[in-house]
């Protein structure tokens, strides 16, 4: 008999312990005790690392939802452009090196633009011939023709400075401020409680389609980026002539060959860009 | 009788081999959005399969361009420079919902990890 009330005693006790250890204790009742034995403090600092820990563990939770900020916001949406265009840009092809990378941070580095990181993508499409797609600072993804380079026979040089120009415009983020309206809902911002809007994200991409197929620059940012390329190539005549007779072969492409007719509606336009870097004629005596 | 101590004989000369080649020198982590192991070394080589940001993978071999390696029941190889020696930042793991809710198809992630293959990359040096 003894033994079987030992036994229900210890159980009780030890189911006792463990229902109190799930809980955190109300120390409200016993008040004055504690604060005799100055156990009300360690009360408090228990209670305020559990609110400090329940806070943070919402504060991760909420961090799930977040959506890409501006440092990864852009290299994320433009290489879901390029996987949704795929078709369209065929990018996915065999072809030789070039040799264009070691070609290009060459170049940079002449032209004094260091620690400049940069990504080509070389495409077996002439839907479109260059373009450089947003990305973080400092780092540059391009997009770059097989054909169009091919069909204008254009060297490395030519290449680099055609690549030169499209960073020029990147710097001014100019294509970035034609999505930037239309992704500033949703850069950097979270959706804990509600849905991705998917619809959102896919004006983003059709902003993406009207600048890189459509529209592409303005009038005003093609002369200021010819002007830009025009002062900082004048220093070193030759490869000013350089750019200027690339000009010139798009120039003559654009009007020749049907298949790069648009050309000019996307950078406008190379008869202005030609006038716009020829140098001023003098005026008679 | 003669069959039999051929057959033993092959064992003999392959196993070591195969055994050594699949020795495992350490685990690297893949360090792009998402990644393929190729069939040989070449970026145009067919693709084993796809693996995402942050995958674990085995190494069985180091060279310069291409590691030999193992990914789930995979062997094959993946580009040096996509392999890390340490986890990295994924943006995957940064943006997990945003990820998961993108509800990207498998042939998006197999091009995607496409994507690598083919940018021809680089850095401006500070000289």
């Amino acid at each position: 008999m003894s033994r079987a009330l030992l036994i229900l005693l210890i159980f009780t006790s030890f189911a006792y312990a463990q229902k109190n250890s799930e809980e955190l204790v109300d120390f409200s009742s016993i008040k004055d005790v504690l604060q005799k034995d100055r156990l009300d403090e360690s009360a408090k600092i228990k209670q305020e690392k559990a609110e400090k820990q329940r806070i943070a563990s919402e504060r991760a939770k909420k961090a799930r939802f977040n959506i890409p900020d501006e440092v990864d916001f852009w290299e994320i949406m433009s290489e879901l452009w390029l996987v949704k265009n795929h078709q369209i840009l065929k990018w996915d092809f065999q072809k030789p090196d070039f040799g264009l990378e070691g070609a290009f941070s060459d170049f940079l580095e002449k032209q004094g633009l260091f620690e400049k990181k940069f990504r080509i993508l070389l495409l077996d499409s002439p839907n479109v011939t260059h373009f450089a797609l947003p990305t973080s600072k400092n780092s540059y993804l391009f997009i770059l023709s097989l054909p169009f380079i091919r069909t204008l026979d254009l060297s490395k040089l030519e290449i680099s400075l055609l690549l030169m120009e499209d960073m020029v415009r990147a710097d001014a983020e100019l294509f970035k401020s034609h999505v930037r309206p239309t992704a500033q809902s949703l850069l950097g911002t979270n959706y804990a409680g509600s849905k991705l809007d998917l619809k959102k994200i896919e004006l983003v991409l059709k902003k993406y389609d009207e600048m890189i197929l459509d529209k592409g620059f303005t009038f005003s940012q093609q002369f200021e980026v010819t002007k830009h390329m025009d002062k900082t190539l004048k220093n070193d005549q030759e490869l000013w002539g350089t750019y200027y007779r690339m000009i010139r072969k798009i120039d003559i492409l654009v009007k020749d060959n049907s298949l790069y007719r648009n050309l000019p509606r996307i950078y406008p336009s190379p008869e202005l860009q030609l006038n716009w870097l020829a140098p001023p004629k003098r005026k008679g005596p | 009788m003669e069959g039999f101590l051929k057959n033993v004989l092959l064992l003999l000369l392959f196993f070591p081999t195969a055994h050594a080649a699949d020795k495992v020198l350490m685990v690297k982590y893949l360090n792009t959005a998402w990644g393929h192991v190729h069939q040989n070394a070449s970026r145009y080589s067919t693709s084993l399969t796809t693996v995402s940001c942050g995958h674990p993978i085995k190494i069985y071999e180091v060279k310069s361009d291409w590691h030999k390696v193992g990914a789930g029941p995979y062997t094959g190889y993946v580009a040096s420079d996509q392999l890390s020696d340490k986890k990295p930042t994924c943006v995957q793991d940064k943006y997990p919902r945003f990820f998961d809710d993108l509800k990207l198809e498998i042939t998006q992630m197999y091009y995607w990890g496409k994507l690598y293959d083919h940018y021809i990359e680089g850095k401006s040096r500070l000289k």
